[in-house]
């Protein structure tokens, strides 16, 4: 097999892009969260970052991608990247060479526990917060991340279409923000006081280089420079336009305003909801697709706040409902005119698409599910899961890391 | 012209449209009441 350096540079290019997203991640709840909190919210994706990279190439990426067990994890025969080396892998990507392939799938595996960190914002005690996202990463995303991208993977041989990772990243991710938001219960003052985000303008930023990071995340995925990376880079920006013009112009006649968070939180849901179609449907696919994640990640969120869940950034009305949207969508819209090694969806003549995403959406659902609540019911016994009470009236920043965020201001 | 064609010009006009029909503005903008003058700031050489 040859080494394509073209390829080779536009996957390398995009896994640095696909990192930066975590940072960024850190910024837009970062801005959400109120001024004692914003330190230990950006620590959360930049601790996340540094160790979900260590896990991967230890044991994480052999139990994704690793020779298929049983069609439901990797084995460990690539554990500290045994024989992943720089020949290409024809399994995965042909074309350039596998540690390309491995790392690029890091910062995938990366950003999918720091989405997760939304929802228990303001007020996860830090240690429990490190022994959950090692444990999360390893019985939960590692195994979903298998069955759907896996050479082997039951739901990949089942023919479940996930261009990017809205069944692997984002409904995992959403779905488990829902049970770590219930099990944790509210903060405290939580339908009483308003907490105001304290910095709009970092969420707004943060908003803007995730959607640049995004194209790494959704064209980077076609594993080579080619016409399908630029259909998916076409795609994404279209659907994340569309959905953020939608979110805003529902809240606009919901709340009367047009909310400036709302565009960049309607923007962060067009991205999620494409990321599963984006190397399956057309420009036209594209803009339903926006349409509808501004519609439906609005209207989670009025039913979130109706049921009183503290889920503090939204990360399941957003990455859950977004993620799942999309990959139903994408049972819908695709078009093997876009992409001829997939399938066509319900509107191309193949309804049977639709059943098998539905059947992709409800195990990655019912996995997470499971898997999240264990997990922290473990991590509970070892380690309390919330701060003390005073603790989080003091704020995280000071109560966990010791450290203000700006050191001239007292105020919360 | 295909379905999803179809439905993404509908839903594009759905949203540009409703551009037309929003308010202007909710609330009526009232002047920001300043406490005292400030202060000029003694800056020493």
């Amino acid at each position: 097999m040859k080494i394509d350096s073209g390829d080779t540079a536009w996957v390398l290019a995009s896994a640095a892009l696909v990192m930066l997203m975590t940072p960024a991640l850190g910024f837009f709840y970062g801005g959400l969260v109120r001024r004692k909190n914003v330190l230990s919210t950006i620590m959360h994706s930049f601790f996340i970052l540094c160790l979900i990279s260590v896990q991967w190439v230890l044991w994480g990426y052999s139990l994704a991608f690793g020779p298929d067990k049983f069609h439901l994890i990797g084995g460990l025969e690539w554990v500290g990247l045994n024989n992943v080396g720089f020949t290409p892998n024809p399994d995965y990507a042909p074309t350039i060479p596998h540690q390309a392939f491995m790392v690029f799938q890091m910062m995938f595996a990366v950003i999918t526990p720091a989405l997760i960190s939304g929802a228990f914002a303001e007020r996860q005690r830090f240690k429990a917060f490190v022994l959950f996202s090692l444990l999360w990463a390893t019985f939960v995303y590692d195994p979903i991340a298998h069955w759907v991208w896996g050479a082997g993977g039951w739901l990949h041989q089942l023919g479940a279409l996930d261009f990017a990772g809205g069944t692997v990243v984002h409904i995992s991710s959403g779905v488990s923000a829902l049970v770590a938001a219930l099990v944790l219960g509210r903060r405290i003052g939580f339908g009483k006081q308003k907490a105001e985000p304290h910095d709009a303008t970092m969420t707004v930023l943060g908003a803007a280089l995730l959607w640049f990071g995004w194209f790494g995340f959704n064209a980077g995925s076609a594993l080579g420079a080619g016409a399908l990376a630029t259909s998916a880079f076409v795609v994404t920006n279209t659907a994340t336009a569309m959905a953020a013009l939608t979110w805003m112009t529902v809240s606009w006649w919901h709340k009367k305003q047009p909310s400036v968070i709302g565009a960049a939180a309607g923007a962060v849901a067009g991205l999620v909801a494409i990321t599963p179609a984006s190397g399956f449907v057309n420009v036209m696919g594209a803009i339903v697709i926006g349409f509808g994640a501004g519609v439906v990640c609005y209207l989670a969120i009025q039913l979130r706040e109706r049921i009183h869940v503290d889920d503090a950034l939204d990360v399941w009305a957003v990455h859950g409902i977004g993620g799942t949207w999309g990959a139903l969508a994408t049972g819908l819209f695709a078009t093997v005119a876009i992409n001829s090694a997939a399938a066509n969806g319900f509107f191309y003549g193949n309804p049977k698409q639709v059943l098998i995403q539905l059947v992709a959406i409800g195990a990655a659902w019912g996995w997470s599910i499971a898997g999240t609540f264990v997990i922290l019911k473990v991590v509970n016994l070892f380690v309390p899961l919330r701060v003390h009470e005073d603790e989080e009236i003091l704020g995280l920043d000071l109560s966990q890391h010791g450290e203000p965020a700006y050191a001239s201001i007292n105020a919360n | 012209m295909d379905a999803t064609t179809v439905i993404a010009v509908i839903c594009s006009v759905v949203v540009f449209a409703g551009w037309l029909v929003l308010p202007h503005s909710a609330t009526t903008v009232q002047p920001v009441a300043v406490s005292e003058e400030r202060k000029p700031v003694a800056i020493s050489a």
